[in-house]
């Protein structure tokens, strides 16, 4: 019973803290830009709208179904990453399977733009895909590092380890270049800048989004909505110890999304080659050195 | 024009409350005053605080902000980026060369009238409006929104013979473009 409550009420509890958080970011990157900013409950206003247009011009079936297998495959990650109080599907899904996953809202993503034929949007995709190889190799990395100390793949039992061994035992204060590189990686899987080359709305008119309009856009901010508690939650989840309860997790969730965005604030944006060179200049050998620690 | 607000259902009444705190604007900057619209965006003026922002393309803005004179080519280009966006859309026409072709009145390459091609809600006067003038306008359009008068996009809609007979009047032949926009209406039920 508790399960089935947790499974319904899951995805719309991650969307409201997802969107007070982009609205939160939003008027962080304000003030530091001296402005007054929106108010904080905007994401709302503006999915709300989205939602609410009245034509929604669609550019064939794998347009309309592509934006549900991008939020489907958001939604089924979210489902196998563990949260405080619900660990489910945690057991029969490891950490392998939820690299795996992760990358079926990007799919969805390009089968869906491929559609409706916009170069920009086709060049945002091919931008996504580049960052993909950028940042995942990384962080695949860093969570075979861990893997090998604990001997698990389970990202319950993962958190249990660390929690066991108290602050020291957190997998940044542990393995800190493992922390680290995944750090830098998640900067780049959040699409924040300096890695924002797939939207980059001065470049290539906001990319994939290009000829989402509507209801497109508005699934498609519910799903970033999502997507960037999911992806905080996993870095949470291998390396700040996890979370005991829900007032740990959501401070947790707060601070480390403070650092992102104020990273975010102050940064220009990389090129693309550039960007994917970043990652493979500096996560991916500290990745590298920190399993060599492990190994020998 | 009273009795449309009054038949407005209580969905209708809070859809606008709620929608109106959302307009995204895309400029179309080839007059002179896209030069006012920076202290509109950055921290003197600060548009986001209304839930404005500036889009990129089309298919995402409610807003089509027209700066100033239009040349018959640009009007085009005007035309076509206008039936790309998704209703509600706004027209709002900046500059005493939109309202009646201002200095370039005696030009004979520029439009005079915006609202005889497209249907434009609200007129922003001036040559050239300061960055207090544009975020006046958008109250009043957030205002014009939320008591349901902000209707002038069905006109397209519905009145589309108008508009392009004047757009083929003054292209001087048929315009293609990429929009039907009466089978448009007829999917999406606009009346
Ligand atoms: S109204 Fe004045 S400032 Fe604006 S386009 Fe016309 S001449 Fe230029």
């Amino acid at each position: 019973m508790n399960t089935v409550l947790w499974i319904v009420f899951l995805p719309i509890l991650l969307f409201v803290i997802g969107t007070f958080m982009l609205g939160y970011s939003r008027k962080y990157v304000a003030r530091i830009e001296r402005r007054y900013g929106p108010p904080i409950q905007q994401v709302f206003y503006d999915i709300f709208k989205l939602m609410s247009k009245k034509t929604n011009i669609s550019h064939g079936w794998m347009h309309d179904f592509a934006i549900l297998m991008l939020l489907g495959g958001t939604l089924l990650t979210m489902y196998f990453v563990p949260v405080p109080g619900f660990h489910f599907f945690a057991q029969y899904g490891d950490m392998l399977v939820i690299m795996y996953i992760l990358l079926i809202p990007a799919l969805g993503m390009a089968l869906g733009v491929g559609e409706t034929a916009n170069p920009n949007g086709s060049i945002g995709i091919s931008r996504a895909l580049m960052m993909l190889a950028g940042y995942d190799i990384p962080f695949v990395l860093t969570f075979i590092g861990f893997a090998m100390i604990n001997h698990t793949t389970s990202m319950y039992e993962l958190i249990q380890v660390q929690q066991a061994g108290g602050f020291a035992g957190w997998g940044l204060i542990s393995q800190p270049l493992l922390g680290i590189a995944a750090l830098i990686a998640l900067q780049g899987m959040l699409g924040e800048k300096p890695f924002e080359v797939m939207v980059a709305p001065h470049e290539i008119a906001t990319g994939p989004m290009t000829e989402m309009g509507g209801k497109f856009l508005g699934i498609m901010m519910i799903q970033h909505a999502i997507s960037i508690v999911v992806e905080l939650t996993i870095y949470i989840n291998l390396f700040l110890g996890g979370a005991v309860n829900w007032f740990d997790y959501l401070l947790k969730l707060f601070i480390l999304f403070t650092a992102l965005i104020s990273v975010n604030a102050v940064f220009g944006r990389f090129r693309t080659d550039d960007a994917v060179r970043f990652m493979w200049k500096i996560p991916l050998p500290l990745a590298i050195i920190g399993i060599l620690f492990i190994i020998f | 024009m009273d009795e449309k607000i009054t038949q407005r259902s209580v969905w209708e009444k809070i859809s606008a409350k709620l929608s109106k705190r959302s307009l995204w604007m895309l400029h179309y900057c080839t007059g002179c005053g896209a030069i006012e619209l920076p202290p509109t965006m950055t921290a003197r003026f600060d548009m986001e605080r209304f839930g404005i922002n500036p889009m990129v393309t089309p298919r995402q803005a409610d807003i089509l902000l027209i700066t100033g004179y239009l040349s018959v080519k640009t009007l085009k280009r005007v035309v076509l980026t206008y039936e790309q966006m998704q209703a509600p859309k706004y027209v709002v026409g900046f500059g005493s060369c939109t309202i009646n072709g201002g200095m370039y009145w005696n030009s004979y390459s520029t439009m005079k009238s915006l609202d005889r091609y497209i249907p434009v809600e609200t007129y922003i006067a001036g040559c050239m409006p300061r960055p207090e003038a544009i975020i006046a306008s958008f109250n009043e359009l957030i205002n014009k929104i939320d008591r349901g008068e902000a209707n002038s996009w069905k006109d397209y809609y519905n009145n589309y013979n108008f508009y392009k007979e004047n757009q083929e009047h003054t292209f001087e032949g048929p315009i293609e473009t990429y929009n039907d926009i009466k089978a448009d209406a007829a999917l999406f039920n606009i009346k």
